[in-house]
């Protein structure tokens, strides 16, 4: 009753292939958009907004590696790595050249993704899990590359000072104004990712996830598909890289280490492979998971665990409540966090009669 | 299977939602709030299990005692995993919450935390870590790192080696092992310049992380390169691993010096106990042991409530350094408040109040440093102390290492 | 490049040789439970860091040597075992991806399971050996390595006659070549994955010992276990041979690139020198030295 979905005619094709065909999507979308430009940044506080910026940058990664992992069916555990490619050529090239982030971010992602080719070459020729272990691979020696190559690392510290951006004029300082900028960003993922999927690239990538061999048969050139997903999902680590030198205020390896790009696969999987909304709820959940673990052990932790042992606690909780979702919804409901919001969404769309 | 164990979840989810509400402190009346950033777990758990519980001690004690001028301190620790976002999320709660002053954890952390200190007129301390041009303080106005840094270690550690050697380092060779990442390549340059003045002939040995496998480095050292002397800049297990293979090859540990977090009790024992260390050198930026006025006062108060002095005091490398890290606050929050007359101090006030330290040692378990607007590292003293027997013996006073270098380097970078 | 010192060279090589055994042993775990299942297992440097963590709690609860050895073995069984029942059954029929993902988010709950419930500080396990090294003219043997390649060694013995020459190893290398098929002749497939991860969790266990002994024991020890990648890459994702031949390879390139080439680099290579020469192996030759040369082209 609420969600009608017939009664709407198309007199076009293009209207028939529109991203959003039907009127109830677009005011729902609507909405949204104005909920998420206009209203959040007047009511929430400082340290929301800045929860909220973590959630928007890991949104963007989590999307891109959902065009791997999801949609394409390979295992990467190097997505960590890749950030920190995107994010040192970015830094390096605001701090010599003095890039605008539309610069920047761009190439902080292409060069993610060249670094991706690469990677992706010999291991994707093979079918098996041998591009997870190249990934794992190329996240120690990317490591190693950024420590010790100093005209990469901008020297022995290994971190680069990255000044916030500035649009159109606007130096963005405040948790408000880098919200609206890195929620552009996050915009700009889903559109591209939905229109990604809907075209033909997308749907091979789909072919290849579902019976290889079939697809190849039909004509799909695996190998290349394969590679192209591999540097898509790169550029999009790329460019998260970057925002994340943006929001934290500096490039530096060390944030983008193999627990990281474990955070990523964790967020793809617990929030539901092969979707575009499953990733953005594994990115809210894995993001928000240490704070809320935290928060509820301070209100009730004290009946469990003396104080002090508390906050040596609530890492190592964190930890097994991670791995312990992973393998429970692995097994459990391999569909993830989007099931469940798809069983809330059919119950609603045919409301009150879902007989 | 799946409806039951789905409603759980969704019960269990939304009690978390709720908690959202609850916990964190915030400041209220004649209360002062210092955020504290302390690992108790990741990979610097080895330090933070010691240090943190010392800094909630310390509090406690002063609060035991009225306070400051009658304010209650209080402490919010939390863990940020060695992390940069949580430590950034955290910084913000922090300051939701009121804080005046902040203990930072971690080199990334605080660098990447400085925008944010200088935007919000808060002042952050970082002891023994963090980048050693940090020192400047007219470049970094609100990073203080109160402590020998990585420029003044290495530079004091030679002037050990020098003196320890005789008095002249011509033709003489040491090895400088460190642990291969941006902590352990800071000293490179000093050691370089020092290496062209002093003339000695330097071999560097990087250990690749994590640091427990370094046998090729120690064989090189041990069987081929046989220096007269090694500098280990190394962390977390790197010294424990370290010790054991010095020991097994032979080497004489009486020629090794760790650098300030190489030497702690806890690197001793995890190296196989007392027995394998002895005669090595360790650098301390804070003392070492307890036989200091404040120790005995804090196990004074442990004695009061009736429980047994906190098992952290065995290692008293850390312990002690978690002192020194709340003294300082404590410290310059008692400056704050001559300055505001008794008014509460805002973060402004704090940075001033630490910049006012001076000859404040507590009874002798900190230097005698002096912090200025200009240098924040207040000096950098250490203090040499050997492994003799089943404890460490201190070895030298306080002293700094060739403070003209360390300094001009430091205001070079401006 | 610094001299050429044929002693030096040879210390750094034999040194090679018994670490890279010891890599072979933690390999081993990982190539039982491929040959058997199919199945990637992300989370084998866990595996030895509990086995370690349990007999090095059970030695600081002042059992004796012997016995939390046998502590930490029946544990690790008792562990694997529950493991293949509830977690691992269950992704049976499912794509490989699921397994690894598995094991991977097993990692973490391994890790933080064990800072939990043990603590997060170092323990030593003490091995009632000597711990000063023979010399053998310029070699030095420490005599924990020592342990460790001689265990190395008596397990590839041990594992290569049980697969080729026992019932039990036969039926299990028909389960891994083929479920279907292997259920079909009437092997029943449930027990032999369950003896799989059983003979992994022995595997383990000894390694786990036997590195905790060398390194300490906390919760990085898992990070030797990103070591075994290049290893049974090089020597073959199945091979028993490959393992121990792979670790060989990697130990010796490790300390090589430590003693030669880091000088020159200014560090550092010795760890990714094996993963550089992995990649290599992907490219040449992808099923390793000696593994079966099953690989879909596709």
């Amino acid at each position: 009753m609420f969600y009608r979905e017939s009664g709407v005619f198309k007199t076009s094709y293009a209207a028939d292939m529109a991203l959003l065909p039907l009127p109830n999507t677009r005011w729902a979308v609507a909405g949204l958009l104005v909920l998420f430009v206009a209203v959040v940044p007047l009511v929430s506080d400082e340290y929301s907004l800045s929860i909220l910026n973590l959630i928007l940058i890991a949104v963007v990664g989590a999307i891109g590696l959902n065009i791997l992992v999801g949609y394409t069916d390979q295992v990467s555990i190097g997505d960590g790595a890749f950030m920190s490619v995107g994010a040192y050529t970015a830094a390096n090239l605001i701090v010599r050249v003095h890039a605008p982030f539309w610069i920047a971010v761009p190439a902080g992602g292409l060069m993610a993704a060249l670094i991706g080719l690469l990677v992706g070459t010999p291991s994707l020729r093979i079918k098996g899990l041998y591009l997870a272990i190249s990934t794992l691979a190329a996240q120690l020696i990317i490591e190693w590359v950024i420590n010790h190559v100093t005209w990469v690392s901008g020297g022995t510290q290994a971190s680069i000072q990255v000044p916030p951006p500035s649009v159109f004029g606007v130096v963005l300082r405040s948790p408000w104004q880098m919200y609206l900028f890195l929620l552009a960003f996050v915009v700009l993922a889903i559109v591209g990712t939905q229109n990604l999927i809907r075209s033909r690239i997308g749907r091979a990538f789909i072919a290849i996830r579902d019976r290889d061999v079939a697809a190849e048969i039909i004509g799909i050139d695996i190998f290349r598909y394969k590679l192209l997903a591999f540097a898509i999902s790169s550029f999009y680590a790329g460019v998260t890289g970057v925002l994340y030198s943006y929001y934290l205020g500096i490039a530096n390896y060390e944030q983008f280490q193999l627990d990281v790009s474990i955070n990523f696969l964790a967020m793809v999987i617990i929030g539901g492979l092969g979707s575009t909304l499953g990733p953005i709820f594994g990115a809210i959940f894995v993001t928000l998971l240490p704070i809320m673990t935290r928060r509820a052990l301070e209100a009730v932790g004290g009946l469990f665990f003396a104080a002090s042992d508390l906050s040596a606690v609530i890492p190592s909780l964190r930890l097994m409540i991670f791995g312990g979702l992973i393998i429970f919804f692995l097994v459990v409901e391999p569909e993830g966090l989007n099931r469940l919001w798809r069983n809330i969404r059919n119950y609603f769309r045919t409301w009150p009669f879902s007989y | 299977m799946r409806y039951v164990t789905r409603r759980p979840l969704m019960i269990a989810a939304g009690a978390m939602a709720g908690t959202w509400f609850a916990g964190g402190a915030k400041a209220q009346q004649k209360q002062i709030l210092i955020g504290s950033q302390c690992d108790r777990t990741g990979p610097t758990q080895l330090v933070g299990t010691v240090f943190c519980p010392a800094v909630q001690d310390y509090v406690n004690l002063i609060n035991s005692q009225g306070g400051i001028d009658g304010y209650k301190i209080v402490i919010n620790e939390l863990d940020n995993n060695y992390q940069v976002p949580p430590a950034i999320e955290e910084y913000e709660r922090h300051k939701e919450e009121g804080m005046v002053s902040t203990l930072i954890w971690g080199t990334p952390q605080a660098q990447a935390l400085n925008p944010r200190l200088e935007q919000d007129h808060i002042p952050g301390t970082s002891p023994g870590f963090g980048s050693a041009a940090a020192a400047n303080g007219s470049k970094y106005p609100y990073l203080f790192p109160l402590a020998a840094t990585y420029w003044s270690q290495a530079a004091a550690g030679i002037k050990f080696v020098k003196d320890t050697l005789g008095g002249d380092l011509k033709g003489k060779k040491i090895a400088y092992l460190y642990y291969d990442n941006p902590a352990g390549l800071e000293p490179l340059p000093i050691l370089k310049e020092l290496q062209d003045i002093e003339g000695f002939d330097l071999h560097v040995f990087a250990v690749p992380p994590p640091g427990v496998e370094m046998s090729a480095q120690i064989l090189d050292i041990s069987q081929r390169y046989r220096p007269d002397f090694v500098l280990a800049h190394l962390f977390g297990r790197a010294p424990s691993v370290m010790l054991k293979g010095m020991k097994q090859s032979g080497y004489p540990l009486s020629k090794v010096l760790g650098f300030v977090w190489a030497s702690s009790e806890a690197d001793i024992l995890a190296a196989g106990g007392w027995p394998v260390a002895q005669g090595y050198y360790t650098m301390q930026f804070v003392g070492v042991g307890d036989d200091y006025p404040v120790i005995k006062e804090i196990k004074a108060m442990y004695q009061k409530e009736g429980k047994p002095p906190p098992k952290e005091m065995a290692t008293s490398v850390y312990y002690n350094r978690g002192i020194q890290d709340a003294a300082v606050h404590i410290e310059a929050l008692r400056n704050a408040l001559k300055l505001t007359n008794g008014k509460p101090p805002t973060g402004e006030d704090m940075k001033k109040g630490f910049e006012m330290i001076k000859d404040f040692t507590l009874g002798g378990l900190l230097p005698p440093m002096q912090v200025t607007a200009a240098d924040h590292e207040g000096g950098g003293w250490v203090q040499i102390f050997q492994v003799k027997g089943d404890k460490m013996v201190k070895a030298t006073e306080w002293f700094q290492g060739y403070r003209e270098l360390v300094l001009r380097k430091v205001n070079s970078t401006a | 490049m610094p001299d050429f010192d044929w002693g030096f060279t040879l210390l750094l090589v034999s040194s090679g040789v018994m670490i890279g055994l010891m890599y072979s042993l933690i390999a081993l775990g990982f190539v039982l439970v491929y040959k058997a299942t199919d199945a990637i297992n992300f989370a084998q440097g866990e595996f030895v860091m509990f086995a370690a963590i349990m007999a090095a709690a059970s030695m600081d609860a002042g059992i004796p040597f012997w016995l939390a050895a046998l502590l930490a073995l029946t544990g690790m069984i008792a562990f694997c075992f529950g493991l293949e029942r509830i977690v691992l059954r269950r992704l049976l029929g499912r794509p490989i991806i699921a397994v690894i993902m598995a094991t991977i988010g097993l990692a973490s709950l391994i890790r933080g399971f064990a800072t939990l419930v043990f603590g997060a500080g170092v323990r030593a396990i003490t091995l009632p050996i000597g711990d000063d090294p023979l010399y053998l003219g310029p070699i030095m043997l420490p005599p924990v390595q020592l342990v460790g390649a001689c265990v190395s060694l008596v397990f590839l013995a041990g594992f290569t006659w049980f697969f080729l020459r026992t019932r039990m190893g036969v039926a299990m290398r028909a389960v891994a070549d083929n479920q279907t098929v292997s259920m079909g002749m009437g092997i029943n497939v449930q027990r032999y994955f369950a003896l799989a991860w059983a003979l992994t969790g022995v595997v383990s266990a000894l390694g786990g010992i036997i590195w905790g002994a060398m390194l300490g024991v906390d919760n990085q020890l898992p990070l030797v276990g990103l070591k075994v990648f290049p290893v049974v890459i090089m020597g073959g994702l199945d091979s028993i041979i490959g393992a121990v031949v792979g670790g060989l390879i990697v130990g010796v390139v490790e300390a090589l690139a430590a003693g030669y080439l880091d000088p020159l680099v200014g560090g550092g290579t010795k760890d990714f020198a094996p993963y550089v020469l992995m990649i290599l192996m992907l490219v040449v030759r992808p099923y390793g030295l000696f593994g079966t040369r099953r690989i879909d082209r596709i």
